[in-house]
């Protein structure tokens, strides 16, 4: 019994308080992925929305306007709708003191509204028959974490919903490697001889190739849209996984177990599936943890050329190559997408080496 | 030799056959052709075109066609740049992205194997955490990040290199693009060195030629032959890899070679020159892995056994 349970995941057990590396890249990504899911809900903006008086904004905690920005403003309203304005108060609601040759259409008051920085004018007063109108007008707070990008959208949220997409990418392409992968292993193991000699020789074949042009061309015949995106990087990923799964199969096979469910007359199919496939788990497990940040960084690649996800949806690659555009004066375009690029892949890289090493000799 | 060198050989054609075969065929599924634009063409003129291309023919033949043509080195006509074929824009890009691509790797090879070497001699904790660190940074900072954060580092802020460019291969235009090309093979080659060489280090020879009093750099002169066929075998990998990063390289720094090429033909449709850069490419991987076999078996007097030699 314990002979055949031996294949069960080792890899859990490679997260023990000592190994810390494991420990801290699992809490990053634990993060990371939280972040994503919630913080475009709590961010206080819309990925797609636009902030047209909020072009190219630096990343700042502090709420947005300030006082020069509120002063341009105004000063750019007052020659939009040709009157003189003297604001005058501090903190939330501002008083403005509007002054005009003709009398003032409360009608006009609507320019306030539609700037990004006010809530709507309340009329306070009239004077001097309608040529006078004082008002109360609220400042709307806005607060950019990362700043925003040149279309004036709120960074902080397109890189979290960037990161949903980016993640999501990676591990729904990575299970269809790994649906593609562990079908083809198992058979070419369980089939052995011929069969198994002619499907290995096609993996090889296809093996040594820059798998990015097949994607490309992929991408590229079945036009842009997400789901292909995954089932191209998914369709040329598959190779080591094919790989891995056979060896597993083959010595699999062997055990008694197999004899035993073929001697009670189980098809090969009910075989593979119930006691071939369940006892690779674990390589296949600790090889996850290799594939997902290589489908992510090929995902972010092909979005970079622009191949990729299309606006106003977006990915870290489609946001990196945002940044890379617009590097004079506005490094943070760069900066904060790629770092969460970075710190995930990064993270992942350490997760899959711990579980590697926890396995000891490595997956191939 | 000359056998283990034919057969490689042989299973070579037929893969570059089948990778011919799957882009044609992949190209003719797509939906869409060359010559749909906003403007939609007159009927008779469409007509002509497809006819002109021969477009209008049965799938085989086209294929058949674009094989003898193949075999005449004649990759066809580019749909995107009309005036040009595909070997006229390849003449002028191929030199390019071969100088990058060779320069890159003979930066990766000789820097990766003297940090790893430095890894492996440098005992403690310091050149291990050195090289294990590096080598996560190389792989989780991709080229994309790496080109932007050099052109802004070396060319917007210290003025010492331009930021773009090719200016007819002059050298302060190639350093850059080289340096983002080779990094990650850098860190991944220093620490497949440094474990091998580790590995090699702990093994009895070893033992025997320090046991002798041999210096140090003798010993490990020997092991580092030992421990290069893990190293050379990964090199028909970082080819690959550097193939596909000089698709973004050429890209960021606007170089016109065959990567740039690649992408604006993908984009705009340009099914000979996307085809043309896929055949190149491949051909050019499956030439380097037949080197690096080579290379191992002469290395490896086990390779050429089990070879039948």
């Amino acid at each position: 019994m314990d002979k055949s349970r031996s294949e069960a995941p080792p890899s859990f057990a490679a997260v023990s308080p000592r190994n810390w590396p494991l420990q801290v890249s699992l809490s990053i990504l634990a993060a990371i992925a939280l972040l994503c899911l919630l913080g475009p809900l709590v961010s206080g903006h819309s990925y797609d929305q636009v902030y047209r008086d909020y072009v190219l904004v630096r990343p700042s905690l502090s709420a947005h306007p300030d006082a020069a920005e509120v002063d341009s403003a105004i000063a750019s309203i007052a020659r939009r709708i040709r009157v003189q304005i003297t604001a005058s108060g501090e903190g939330e609601t501002m008083r403005m003191i509007l002054h005009a040759e003709k009398p003032i259409d409360p009608r006009t008051l609507r320019t306030f509204e539609r700037s990004d920085l006010f809530l709507p004018a309340r009329i306070a007063a009239t004077g001097d028959e309608g040529r006078e109108l004082a008002i109360d007008v609220p400042l709307q707070r806005t607060v950019f974490l990362f700043g925003t990008d040149a279309n004036g959208r709120d960074l902080f949220t397109r890189v979290l919903i960037a990161g949903r997409i980016s993640l999501a990418v990676g591990l729904l392409a990575s299970f269809v490697a790994l649906t593609i992968g562990v079908t083809y292993g198992a058979i070419a193991g369980y089939a052995g001889g011929r069969v198994d000699a002619l499907m290995m020789r096609a993996v090889e074949i296809v093996y040594a190739l820059p798998f990015i042009f097949f994607v490309i061309v992929l991408v590229m015949v079945f036009g842009r849209h997400f789901v292909l995106i995954f089932a191209a990087i998914g369709a040329v990923e598959w190779l080591d996984m094919a790989r891995i799964v056979r060896g597993q199969t083959l010595s699999i096979k062997q055990r008694d177990f197999v004899a035993a469910a073929e001697a009670l007359g189980a098809t090969p199919g009910a075989i593979l599936w119930r006691h071939v496939i369940p006892n690779t788990s674990g390589p296949i497990i600790a090889y996850l943890t290799v594939l997902v940040p290589r489908v992510i960084l090929l995902e972010s690649f092909v979005s970079f050329l622009g191949l990729g996800v299309q606006e106003p949806l977006t990915s870290w690659g489609v946001l990196v190559a945002d940044g890379a555009r617009n590097i004079q004066g506005s490094i943070h375009l760069l900066i904060f997408p790629a770092l969460f690029l970075g710190v995930t892949l990064a993270a992942l890289q350490t997760l899959g080496d711990g579980f590697q090493r926890a396995r000891g000799a490595g997956g191939r | 030799m000359l056998r283990f060198f034919l057969t490689r050989v042989a299973t070579a054609i037929p893969t570059l056959f089948v990778i011919i075969a799957l882009s044609f065929f992949l190209m003719r599924l797509a939906p869409g052709g060359p010559f749909d634009s906003a403007r939609t063409l007159d009927p008779s003129i469409a007509e002509n075109l497809r006819h002109i291309y021969k477009l209008d023919r049965p799938l085989l033949e086209q294929f058949f066609y674009y094989l003898r043509s193949l075999a005449d080195g004649d990759l066809g006509p580019s749909l995107h740049w009309r005036d040009f074929t595909v070997n006229e824009l390849f003449a002028t890009a191929l030199p390019i992205s071969v100088t990058l691509g060779a320069k890159a790797m003979l930066t990766a090879i000789l820097a990766g194997t003297a940090l790893g070497l430095f890894g492996a001699m440098s005992k403690g904790w310091m050149g291990q955490r050195l090289i294990d660190g590096a080598s996560i940074v190389g792989i989780a900072v991709p080229v994309f990040v790496v080109a932007p954060l050099l052109q802004l580092g070396f060319g917007l802020a210290l003025h010492v290199l331009p930021v773009g460019g090719w200016d007819d291969g002059a050298w302060q235009n190639q350093v850059l693009p080289v340096a983002t090309l080779a990094l990650p093979q850098i860190a991944i080659i220093a620490r497949l060195m440094q474990a091998a060489l580790n590995d090699t280090l702990g093994k009895p020879h070893m033992r025997t030629l320090r046991a002798f009093g041999m210096p140090a750099y003798h010993i490990y002169i020997h092991a580092l032959r030992a421990a290069l066929p893990p190293v050379v075998s990964y090199l028909g990998l970082a080819a690959a890899n550097v193939l596909t990063g000089s698709v973004i390289v050429e890209t960021i720094f606007g170089i016109p070679g065959m990567g740039r090429y690649f992408v604006y033909g993908a984009l705009g449709r340009d099914y000979t020159l996307v085809m043309g850069t896929v055949i190149v490419v491949a051909a050019a991987v499956l030439l380097f892995n037949l080197i690096v076999d080579l290379v191992l078996a002469w290395l490896d007097p086990r390779v050429r056994y089990e070879a039948g030699l």
